[in-house]
């Protein structure tokens, strides 16, 4: 006999380890490998210790104020610094904390903030057609108005956008609406449901919102 | 039924359309050519013999290495920041394009532009069409005069003798000349610049003039299209020049008049000779007499091929004949026309103009000697042109420059060009003691920028982009050059220098202009917003008419013979006059006859060819007046036998990383003359390879292109559909339902193109214009030999020749033999009198894409706008739908051109391999420390990444990519309208609010040849065009539906003329019996 009797159970062995270890690596690379993964949580600590949450949140400073170019361009921009002393130059106007954002009104140095959320160059994300047609802000940036340090809360992977592109009516809003991010159609989260089906559909229907999902829509 | 072995449309017999002479031979070579998807070595990485495999073996063993690097590394991305502004400015947007009004100075006129700028960097050239009479179009040297801005090898200091210096010492220096020459009045001061319509350069000049009396100005052109201005100026005896009106002309006769390409303001020619060329009832009729091949005798209806010194001759047949047609009063003189030239051809001809009295015009070309211009005036004041088909305007008097016997004794001021490479004055070319200081204001430091010189002080010259300036368009209007950037490297405009020179108190270029043109603020910015100066055109000088009835007198010519050849020098289609020679669009744009790219050659007739014994990439040496120069033979069908053809602007010996070395220098025998006679050429013995596109996606015979003369097509106005000279239907229906179908019930568009081939004329400032628009990368002539450029636009120049001629005696050549074999066909007579026709390809997209089909990953999909779109991220690089394109628009970045350092474009990539060892190191080594290393260095990055466009996606090695029809510029006019709409429906983009875009090419088009638009809005332009009758697609029988439609070229030969015929190419498909044997 060249072969031990235990070499008969050998095949199946070496299959199943064989599925285990697959299996392993499938699940390390969906859990660690995916945007899911590298980056959402992303919270990288700011040059000024501004917070969405006292600003937005609080104060309820509407998210255009800063961001004014969101509804004419791709880029939602970053305001200059002139546009933070449009109110400090009266509130706290000396804190230690705003000494970066005076130093740059005033000398037209730019401050480095840390980008947190980026889509990758091949994708073309405009932000002007998503908030002019009631698409909010807190479909992908999440609640900013609750964060004092801006996090990377979605994903940003593909099937992220396309979740949303396969169905727009599930997510659109009254485009008033779009800059209020804690806006709900109801209290009730069962109405606020029924509601947002019903009227997403109309909406969907009347303004001819397409459900894009081409390459051409984010591709060029 | 002929076809049913392939299903094709290709009748059974026979190449229709040949493009090249191995072709039509059908060479082993060609044969290789067309059976190979790529040719020959296209997959190996390298010349050296180091293989694909071996290749890939080093490569794979890197990436294990660097997968283990990563591990350690981390996922994260790295830190990436934001800066915005410290001070917010008012009413910018960062993203939004910003489009500015501006103007490109050409040498006799100026065309408007709109540019579009990205954060504050200009990416992409527009006509402007704002302007009256404009269609928004450009030419070819407009659309890539953007790479200029952003050459690597632009001269980027103030230099003295080589040494760089401040721009302070070097005005400094200015100053001085100036306070030294106010002094003496200018005495030894001379001024050396090209010709310029800038009003604010003239009112400089004027007070130079004043200011040093003695100074001396010299305007000099290597290439002078100032002639026309020069004729007319002669002719009625005060300064004016004229306006060709070929749009109002009926019947034109171009004496070597290239209008349509190499002479000035070609673009604004092509728009209105398209624009008198609507196929139909009165539609124009164009005669062309030349020697070389040109654009104009391509789109001719009669073309004389006739060697350039005798067309004098043949202008004054002409002229003879028409004023015996004309003028009872005239002596009735014998008309003779050179040997060779059929008399008829000219009386027809004449009887023609006649017939069309105050809608005929004749064109002179401006290599053509001053008699042949003053004839042309004749003629057309017989003709009652004048006023008519031809105005004249009030011009600045100009006089070219003797340059031979110029002398300066102290300082030359040299302001733009590079007349160290192109011009004849002698101190440039030997330097003595005595001579004088240069100052120079250059774009390059380039041959005129010379250490050797006994003092030079160089000036960085601005490009137009960067500069404040004014210039005045063909028609007279003042146009505002506006900057779109402040200056990259600090350099000085042409107007700076001069009032720096002056001592003015004024230097500043902006004020310059301003103080120049006037007006109020109001007026000021109405002119900078729109372009051009309102009003500013003058009005067409009223001229009597009926005095120039004069036949000038002919300088006596010898007829060319085999010893004593005739040589032409003409612009080049592409580096101009040697300014373009370091751009690299330009370089690798394939001429439009010969379709060569990165050389020029010798242009040669077949005959001539023959009885002197070379053959195409022999290198021959020109001898004349007991100068030489050597460069490569290239046999062009279509040119006059002993007339040899020679482009200016090549064999730069400084140009830069691009220019450098490309070509042979013509000038080394350009005497100033651009016909001269009396050449002989000799063999070297030596061979040179020309990359040539010609054989390149080879339609492989099938009729891809149609046409047929103006009276079959009223006859029968369908004649190009389904049974167009027995092209059959499609035999089989798709058995399978088009998804696209579907997705047509609910998208908001469908996009469609018509490319006009009546129009079209075949410059290429469309495909400049793509390669701008879509970030196409150069590849170099090794990569063009391999079949790797990437133009995702291609202009097909097919020739076709007449089969019966070779049976009939009478017209070309009298030994033809109907059964000759392929091999002797390449060297009768009778292929040297070829008709042209271009056809414009780029991605038909096919509703049912054969490309779709096979590929492996869906990288290549539908839209539900009938797009055929190429997801880059996902392909994998099998070119499976390369293969499987019938139209052969596909591109595969076979290297990472877009990372190709400039120095290596001429040789091979990679021409050492990873496993050599240089200086001391392996290189696989080096590439480990810096994978970068080959690639390009950061300051050329830096640089050229600055004229990408943001809005298309770069792409690398690897990738499949093709025409998208500038889907970025249709998602960009989508965004806006749904942005606009918000919560409305109205997000349908429409033709009558103008919101539908324009692709590139379209918008680059100067005849409007291509038409893009919604098939499925019936109002839309193009739904109108595709319901014309002689609206046909290319290689419809393959049921690709192809989403582009071309409209059937019209010809409109005079049937009384002895060469009418039907179009060449029809005759063949219906003398399927006199094919070449061996075809299939």
């Amino acid at each position: 006999m060249i072969f031990p009797k235990w070499t008969n159970s050998l095949p199946l062995v070496l299959l199943l380890g064989a599925a285990l270890a697959g299996g392993g690596v499938a699940a390390g690379v969906t859990i660690y490998l995916t945007p899911k993964y590298t980056r959402a949580g992303y919270q990288p600590v700011q040059p000024v210790p501004f917070s969405h949450k006292i600003h937005a949140g609080q104060l309820g400073v509407d998210c255009r104020y800063c961001h004014n170019g969101v509804e004419k361009s791709w880029f939602s921009n970053l305001p200059g610094a002139s546009t933070c002393m449009n109110c400090h130059n009266q509130v706290l106007k000396d804190d230690p904390r705003l000494a970066i954002v005076r130093d740059s009104a005033a000398n037209n140095t730019p401050i480095p903030w840390v980008q947190v959320h980026l889509v990758p160059d091949y994708v073309y994300f405009n932000h002007s057609v998503h908030v002019t047609r009631g698409i909010s802000c807190v479909e992908c940036h999440g609640r900013v108005d609750q964060m004092d340090e801006v996090r990377h809360v979605k994903s940003f992977s593909m099937s992220f956008c396309l979740n949303c592109h396969r169905d727009p009516a599930a997510h659109i809003r009254p485009p008033d609406k779009v800059t209020s991010l804690g806006w709900q159609w109801s209290t009730n989260a069962a109405e606020a449901e029924s509601l947002q089906d019903v009227n997403g559909k109309k909406f969907v229907h009347d303004w001819k919102v397409e459900s894009l999902q081409s390459c051409s829509a984010c591709h060029r | 039924m002929k076809n049913l072995n392939n299903n094709s449309a290709s009748p059974a017999t026979g190449r229709r359309y040949w493009r090249s002479l191995d072709e039509l031979a059908d060479t082993p070579e060609f044969k290789d050519w067309l059976h190979r998807e790529f040719p020959v070595g296209a997959s190996e990485m390298v010349e050296d013999g180091t293989s694909r495999r071996h290749f890939l073996k080093i490569m794979s063993a890197s990436f294990a290495f660097a997968g283990i690097a990563t591990l350690g590394a981390g996922c994260r991305r790295p830190v990436a920041n934001l800066e915005p502004f410290g001070q917010q400015p008012e009413n910018y947007t960062f993203g939004d394009a910003q489009y500015f009004a501006t103007a490109m100075p050409t040498r006799t006129g100026a065309i408007p532009l709109v540019v579009k700028s990205y954060e504050g960097r200009a990416v992409k050239i527009e006509g402007n069409a704002l302007y009256p009479g404009s269609n928004g179009s450009t030419d070819r040297y407009a659309q890539a005069s953007i790479l200029d801005l952003y050459d690597v090898d632009r001269a980027r200091h103030f230099k003295h003798d080589g040494q760089v210096v401040s721009r302070e010492a070097a005005l400094g220096f200015l100053a001085d000349l100036s306070q030294k020459f106010a002094a003496n009045q200018g005495e030894g001061l001379a001024f050396l610049a090209e010709s310029s319509t800038s009003p604010s350069r003239a009112r400089l000049q004027k007070i130079i003039a004043e200011k040093f009396p003695k100074s001396q100005w010299f305007t000099y052109d290597a290439i002078d299209s100032g002639i026309h201005q020069r004729a007319a100026t002669q002719v009625f005896g005060q300064p004016v020049k004229p306006i060709f009106h070929f749009d109002q002309a009926k019947v034109i006769v171009s004496l070597d008049c290239d209008f349509l390409g190499g002479e000035d303001d070609a673009h604004n020619h092509i728009r209105k000779f398209a624009a008198g060329r609507k196929a139909g009832e009165g539609m124009s009729r164009l005669y062309a007499v030349e020697s070389l091949f040109t654009l104009t005798g391509a789109s001719a209806d009669h073309r004389l091929r006739v060697v350039a010194s005798l067309i004098g001759q043949i202008a004054q047949a002409i002229s003879l004949e028409v004023f015996g047609l004309t003028l009872p009063q005239a002596k009735s003189t014998p008309v003779t026309v050179p040997a060779g030239v059929d008399e008829k051809w000219v009386s027809e001809c004449a009887k023609d103009l006649v017939a069309n009295h105050g809608n005929a015009l004749v064109v002179a070309g401006q290599r053509q000697p001053l008699e042949v211009h003053l004839l042309a005036y004749a003629i057309n004041s017989a003709l009652g042109a004048i006023g008519n088909t031809v105005t004249l305007i009030p011009a600045q008097e100009t006089v070219p420059a003797d340059l031979k016997n110029a002398s300066v004794s102290d300082t030359l001021v040299i302001l733009g060009g590079n007349p160290a490479y192109n011009s004849q004055l002698p101190m440039l070319h030997a330097q003595t003691q005595a001579s004088p200081t240069i100052v120079r204001l250059g774009y390059y430091e380039d041959e005129t920028t010379s250490t050797t010189w006994k003092s030079q002080w160089l000036f960085p010259a601005t490009h137009f982009l960067e500069s404040w300036g004014d210039a005045t368009t063909s028609d007279g209007t003042t146009v505002p050059v506006q900057p779109l950037t402040q200056p990259l490297f600090g350099g000085l405009t042409e107007l700076e220098l001069l009032a720096h020179l002056a001592g003015e108190s004024q230097t500043n270029p902006y004020d310059i202009v301003r103080t120049t043109l006037g007006g109020s603020d109001a007026a000021w910015k109405m002119s900078l917003f729109s372009g051009f100066v309102e009003g500013s055109a003058p009005k067409p000088a009223i001229l009597p008419v009926d005095q120039f009835i004069v036949t000038p007198k002919l300088a006596k010519v010898s007829t060319p013979t085999k010893d004593s050849l005739e040589v032409i020098f003409f612009r080049d289609a592409k580096v101009d006059d040697g300014r373009y020679s370091n751009n690299g669009w330009m370089q690798e744009l394939p001429d439009p006859i010969t379709k060569m790219t990165w050389d020029n050659a010798v242009l040669i007739s077949r005959k001539t060819a023959r009885e002197l014994g070379v053959a195409n990439g022999d290198i021959v040496e020109i001898s004349l007046n007991g100068k030489t120069v050597s460069g490569p033979i290239w046999t062009q069908p279509g040119m006059a036998d002993y007339s040899l053809g020679l482009a200016l602007g090549y064999g730069r010996e400084k140009a830069g990383r691009v220019g450098t070395g490309v070509g042979f220098n013509a000038y080394k025998i350009f005497s100033g003359k651009y016909i001269e006679t009396g050449a002989t050429i000799k063999k070297t013995g030596e061979t040179y390879t020309l990359a040539c596109t010609q054989h390149h996606w080879s339609m492989e015979g099938r009729p891809a292109v149609r046409e047929a003369n103006l009276e079959e097509f009223l006859k029968e106005p369908k004649f190009a559909q389904e049974n167009f000279h027995g092209v059959e239907p499609p035999v089989v229906q798709s058995l399978y339902p088009n998804p696209l179908d579907e997705a047509k019930q609910t998208a908001l568009h469908q996009w469609g193109m018509t490319v006009d081939l009546n129009a079209c004329v075949g410059c290429g400032t469309c495909v400049v214009a793509c390669q701008s628009e879509n970030n196409i990368p150069i590849v170099g002539k090794d990569q063009v030999l391999r079949g790797r450029e990437m133009h995702w636009m291609r202009i097909d120049r097919y020739f076709t020749t007449d089969p019966k001629q070779k049976d009939d005696k009478s017209i070309f050549n009298p030994t033809a033999d109907a059964n000759q074999t392929d091999a002797n066909q390449q060297f009768a007579e009778w292929i040297d009198d070829v008709q042209a026709v271009n056809q414009p390809m780029l991605c038909q997209m096919c509703e049912a894409a054969p490309c779709e089909s096979v590929c492996p990953v869906n990288a290549t999909v539908h839209d539900q706008e009938g797009l055929n779109v190429m997801a880059y991220n996902r392909c994998i690089g099998t070119r499976y739908c390369s293969n499987n394109c019938p139209y052969k628009v596909r591109r595969f970045n076979f290297l990472d051109f877009n990372k190709r350092p400039l120095t290596e474009l001429k040789g091979t990539m990679y021409s050492t391999t990873l496993t050599h060892k240089t200086d001391g190191e392996w290189d696989l080594l080096r590439w480990w420390k810096d994978p970068n290393s080959g690639m390009r260095s950061e300051d050329e990055w830096d640089l050229i990444k600055l004229s990408k466009n943001p809005d298309v996606t770069v792409r690398m090695r690897g990738v499949m990519e093709k025409c998208t029809y500038c889907t970025q510029r249709i998602e960009h006019a989508k965004i806006s309208q749904k942005a606009k709409a918000g919560a409305s429906d109205n997000v349908r983009l429409s033709e009558a609010a103008g919101t539908v875009p324009k692709t590139a090419c379209q918008q680059a088009c100067p005849a409007g040849a291509i038409t893009f638009g919604d098939v499925s809005d019936p109002d839309s332009s193009v739904s109108k065009l595709k319901l014309l009758p002689q609206n046909y697609a290319v290689l419809a029988d393959l049921l690709t539906k192809p989403r582009t439609t071309y409209l059937a070229r019209i010809r409109n030969p005079n049937p009384a003329m002895p060469d009418y015929h039907e179009p060449f190419s029809t005759e063949e498909y219906d003398h399927a019996s006199l094919t070449p044997k061996g075809s299939s």
